[in-house]
């Protein structure tokens, strides 16, 4: 790491960033130009957000207002936990805890700066860490590691059983920074009285932990009211789904992002309807006109991604796809499994879903472990590929209702788990007939593969396949 | 030391070979979770199923993606080759990433060619943490591979006859301890290669053989004279190894591998099974527990005490602290023990290799060449 | 007079080096051959010629690197790495941390103040981060490997390369020529990316001052200026001799301590 890295905290530099740009909207439209010119790194992050109107704004905000608690929090008098984005938060805001989401984190970095996350990347390795890990936790958690982040109390995840080398970030964290340490584990079957009792015991023990090492009771009302606003939150994420089946879909490209980042950070919490609600605003008013999200009014194509996005700075990936009328129909990470969210009733998994239950601390209890064991990754790529309400049924249910073209997989070179089954997906997906491209390029880090290079092979796939 | 070393590396070696001759069955297995004993009681001899000898990872490679450890690509490669054919089930587990997705890569191999994939095939669930929910879950876990099998091979495992398998493989955890004595001993009598092949071959062999053999050598090796004396003592450590040629590659003129914590060597006999109680809830209990491999997460700190503990017992001068590429849980723990044990006084040397024909010998002799002179300097400094 | 000599092997090079008592007598760096016995025997062959020796005037005779062990006419076989060590320390006498960048591995090592080798770590396996991988790239652009270091100091916005993989970056190379990216932003590319992977192995064991860069790549300027700035600290520049010799310089040394010291 570079000794000038060392000097700054790097979630209050991250923080101070985003915290700008949700004010540049502030100024006239000269001093919204000028101010451009100064960002050339996270511009086209800025242009594009802020360009999708007041829910691009709220989305900026909510950054800045996680990052501030993220930087404020031990202050406050808030205990703080490292966790992961396919956690639900409800339970950390319930108990008053800070969740500091890796990945999120990691994508704001490789969003923002110029360099990315590279630096805390290499740092893992120096510290031990092994540089095949994924580089979504890899990514952030060196700047912990190297004393560069917010104080942390404890570390909490829920990947063992779905993703080796997330719940070993988190482990090796603990056991580098010598913190309390939780993990939720995920027997192979979503479904079925077995592992449903296994996921509640579980849960159980984890409401232990967080109040062992909170000092805090968890505060039944508190939950509850979270628990509410969640399903508030299903509620309007189902609307969303339902809109983006129309054609043209009405959604801009980078909505599904928003829906997801604004999850992940704020689940159960008022910022995140907030956000919701200005995204389901502007998209019912696009489907009202008949109007395509896409910027240039025409919609070419129709992609979904199987896994998660490329996330190099200035978001290309959805420029590129909304250059090229390629609407975005969702990934693996955006989905809600809430048993009344549109995909559910069409393809009757409710079995494979959750439903909200807030009538006492038992039913709070198996919400919270239900909807969790139900996050996105966490629900689909536990057991194997083809078993059911698993990666290819959902993959291909959601091609199927969205109607799309093709599927992407792209993911990063850590990801053992996906890595060992995605041919045998791309060849069930093709044979279903949906061409399907794997991208071999790494989410967050571009010295695997640049983004010029991404971009051509992607380019060169759609138009191998004629499907420009 | 013969029959031992060729159960050690010959795939179907004689004994299988006699085994099935018999009409005897085979069910193999890719990680120390699964519990032999289940098998044994069942009159069905557990084999772990191994990765040596492939030369190419092309079948591999056709189902797995390319950042994958090489050891279940070269075990899908035999399976592609025929090699495992004389397997009549296997049990695939969560070890990892990499090794569960066996599962999914050995059944499309097994479609494109049929044969390939043995009849009884049983994905066997097994929890990353102990608790008493966790192995109240695994102890289901157990039942539910118990009655596949006594369903599939139409036989009935009682629970006296699993007692009595208990016994037999406890009492080759003693004769095994007892060997380590011999093992780890000042000037020891036999060497780390060899030690691996004796401790491995108890799980590609029938049980009573392996126990009989162990009887044998263990006597031996208590009126041995011969004494391998004057050189560097070595622990190895991490990712799984089934190759003894890796342990004459490390030992090479000037080392012996006195002591290792690897799930193919002497972590199978660190504890016991309880011979009291319910079997299958002490089969979970033993399993579960005392596996100490980096899957369990949050248990960092107990490994770390079982290295010390072996490293102190064994007067090692080094740790040899080696992972597969890909291997993220071995070789992310390596670098915390490696950090840990330094600070202890205890040299460390990192290796990351790719699993498979030992092409990257001359790399891998020049570190380790590397840490015995440093091993010697500090010697001599001290 | 009591000569010594050491000889290295490496796979693009092949080094020897003849001292008497702490004076380079004679030294040779030639293309490595397909068997690393035969480059051995070339490159002893020619370091006595030049000197006007013959293997009886050697007192003692060190062997390191590749195919150390088949050498035929050494004494003793000894690691690169603490030949590498040795030589830079002799280079440098206030070195603790030597980098050393060579044609298939690069290695670091940190040193004691009697030389000796107190940790040490060396790239796994992929070519990526070697001397074969600047080698590679300088094909690829065009230019002799030996001017990547002065063309790299002229660019002004270096990319960012595939450096994970050396057929990767290959790929990605090729890519950028092909959107007529400026050569020296191509090349400054490739050195920072090979500066970057060695950063990580070096800060693995903890840098200690002095810092000082054997082999090969010690030569590119390019690539020393990268390091410096991604460790953060000033790498000392070897004047006495050539830095590749560095571990021919050790061998030769280690061959010295065994003649001082009476053990034959």
């Amino acid at each position: 790491m570079r000794p000038e890295t060392r000097e700054y905290q790097f979630d209050w530099m991250l923080w101070s960033c985003f915290s700008a740009a949700s004010k540049l909207n502030a100024g006239t439209p000269k001093e919204y130009r000028r101010m451009l010119e100064y960002i050339p790194s996270f511009r086209g992050v800025v242009e594009t957000v802020l360009d999708a109107g007041e829910p691009g704004q709220r989305f900026i905000e909510i950054c800045a207002t996680y990052l501030d608690n993220v930087i404020n929090a031990k202050s406050r008098g808030q205990k703080t936990a490292i966790t992961t984005f396919c956690f639900s938060p409800a339970i950390f805001y319930a108990m008053d805890i800070m969740p500091i989401c890796l990945e999120v984190i990691s994508v704001m970095m490789t969003f923002t700066y110029k360099r990315g996350t590279t630096e805390f990347l290499d740092y893992c390795n120096e510290a031990g860490y092994t540089e095949t890990s994924c580089s979504s936790q890899r990514g952030s958690i060196g700047a912990y590691l190297a004393g560069l982040g917010a104080e942390i109390d404890m570390i909490v995840t829920d990947t063992p059983g779905v993703c080796d080398t997330n719940a070993n970030a988190f482990a090796f964290a603990a056991a580098y920074l010598d913190k309390p340490f939780f993990q939720l584990d995920m027997p192979p079957d979503l479904t079925g009285e077995r592992s449903n009792e296994y996921h509640r015991a579980d849960y159980t023990a984890l409401i232990s932990f967080l109040e062992q090492h909170s000092g805090k009771r968890l505060d039944l009302e508190r939950l509850r009211e979270k628990l509410i606003e969640v399903q508030k939150q299903d509620e309007m994420i189902a609307e969303l789904e339902e809109l983006a089946r129309m054609v043209p879909n009405p959604l801009p490209v980078v909505y599904n992002f928003m829906v997801y980042a604004s999850r992940f950070l704020f689940a159960g919490m008022p910022e995140c309807t907030r956000t919701l609600e200005s995204l389901l605003a502007l998209a019912r008013q696009n489907a009202a006109e008949g109007k395509s999200g896409i910027s240039g009014g025409a919609e070419r194509l129709r992609s979904y991604f199987c896994y998660i996005d490329h996330y190099v700075q200035n978001l290309k990936l959805w420029q590129m796809l909304d250059a090229n009328g390629i609407c975005y129909q969702g990934n693996i990470l955006s989905r809600s499994w809430a048993s009344n969210a549109p995909h559910v009733r069409e393809f009757g998994t409710q079995e494979a879903a959750y439903t909200l239950d807030t009538a006492n601390l038992d039913g709070l209890i198996d919400t919270m472990a239900m909807l969790n064991s139900r996050m996105p990754m966490i629900k689909s790529i536990r057991g194997p590929y083809d078993a059911p309400n698993m990666w290819l049924q959902d993959t291909l249910s959601l091609a199927t209702m969205y109607n799309v073209d093709f599927i992407v997989y792209n993911g990063t070179p850590g990801c053992r788990n996906t890595w060992g089954m995605v041919k045998l997906l791309a060849r069930d997906t093709e044979k279903a007939g949906f061409p399907t491209f794997i991208m071999y390029a790494d989410a967050f880090d571009e010295r695997v593969q640049s983004w010029e290079t991404t971009r051509d092979r992607f380019m060169e796939f759609l138009n191998v396949r004629r499907l420009l | 030391m013969k029959e031992f070393m060729e159960a050690a590396t010959v795939l179907n070696n004689r004994r299988v070979g006699e085994w099935k001759a018999q009409g005897g069955r085979v069910v193999g297995y890719t990680c120390s979770y699964v519990p032999d004993e289940l098998f044994h009681a069942a009159g069905i001899l557990p084999y772990r199923i191994r990765g040596i000898g492939a030369s190419e990872t092309t079948i591999g490679d056709t189902y797995f993606g390319p950042f994958i450890c090489s050891l279940p690509k070269c075990m899908l490669q035999l399976a592609g080759e025929g090699k495992f054919d004389f397997l009549d089930g296997a049990i695939i587990t969560p070890g990892c990433d990499s090794m569960r997705r066996l599962d999914e890569c050995w059944r499309k191999a097994g479609d494109d060619n049929p044969g390939v994939l043995p009849k009884f095939f049983f994905h066997f669930g097994v929890p990353h943490k102990y608790s008493d929910y966790t192995i109240a879950w695994f102890t289901v876990e157990i039942q539910r591979l118990k009655a596949a099998v006594e369903g599939h091979f139409g036989v009935v495992i009682t629970d006296e006859k699993l007692a009595a398998s208990i016994r037999l493989f406890n009492r080759g955890r003693d004769l095994l301890e007892a060997f380590d004595a011999f093992r780890t001993a000042e000037d020891p009598p036999i060497g780390g290669a060899d030690a691996l092949a004796v401790i491995m071959a108890g799980t590609t062999m029938p049980r009573e053989r392996y126990t009989e053999l162990l009887e044998g050598l263990v006597g031996g090796l208590g009126r041995s004279a011969s004494r391998i004396t004057g050189k560097a003592r070595l622990m190895l450590v991490g990712s799984a190894n089934d190759d003894v040629e890796l342990v004459c590659a490390i030992e090479g003129a000037s080392a012996i591998v006195v002591a290792d914590n690897l799930c193919f060597g002497s972590r199978f006999h660190a504890d016991r099974v309880s011979e009291d109680g319910d079997p299958i809830e002490a089969l979970a209990r033993r399993y579960l527990a005392k596996n100490e491999c980096p899957r369990v997460y949050g248990e960092y700190k107990a490994r770390l005490a079982t290295l010390r503990h072996k490293a102190e017992q064994a007067r090692v001068d080094g740790v040899v602290l080696q992972n597969i590429r890909f291997c993220d849980l071995h070789g992310s723990e390596n670098g915390l023990f490696e950090r840990d044990l330094e600070a202890a006084g205890i040299p460390c040397i990192r290796l990351e290799r790719e699993y498979g024909p030992l092409v990257e010998t001359g790399r891998m002799k020049m570190r380790i060449d590397a840490f015995i002179e440093r091993i010697r300097q500090r010697r001599k400094t001290a | 007079m009591t000569c010594v000599a050491g000889c290295d092997v490496g796979s693009l090079t092949s080094k020897a080096v003849i001292m008497d008592g702490d004076r380079i007598v004679q030294s040779v760096i030639m293309k490595s051959k397909a068997k690393p016995w035969e480059s051995a025997d070339e490159v002893m062959r020619q370091a006595l010629e030049k000197a006007g020796m013959s293997m009886g005037d050697l007192a003692y005779c060190v062997g390191t690197g590749y195919g150390r062990d088949k050498m035929t006419f050494i004494n003793e076989a000894v690691s690169e790495i603490a030949c590498h060590g040795k030589g830079a320390q002799w280079l440098v006498p206030t070195a603790r941390t030597v980098i050393d960048i060579g044609g298939q591995d690069c290695k670091a090592v940190k040193l004691d103040d009697a030389g000796n080798m107190v940790k040490f770590i060396t790239n796994d396996k992929c070519a990526s981060g070697t001397g074969r991988f600047l080698e590679v790239m300088a094909k690829v652009l065009g230019v002799e490997l030996a001017d990547l270091g002065a063309l790299s100091a002229k660019s002004k916005s270096p990319v960012t390369l595939a450096s994970a993989c050396t057929v990767w970056a290959q790929a990605d190379v090729i890519q950028h020529l092909n959107d007529t990216v400026p050569l020296e932003d191509i090349a400054a590319g490739v050195n920072a990316a090979m500066a970057s992977r060695m950063a990580v192995l070096a800060n693995n064991i903890g840098v200690a001052r002095d810092v000082c860069m054997t082999g090969g790549v010690a030569k590119n300027e390019g690539v020393v200026a990268s390091l410096e700035k991604a460790l953060g600290v000033r790498i000392k520049r070897i004047r006495k001799s050539d830095p590749q010799l560095a571990g021919a310089i050790g061998a030769a040394l280690f061959a010295k301590e065994k003649v001082d010291g009476g053990m034959r």
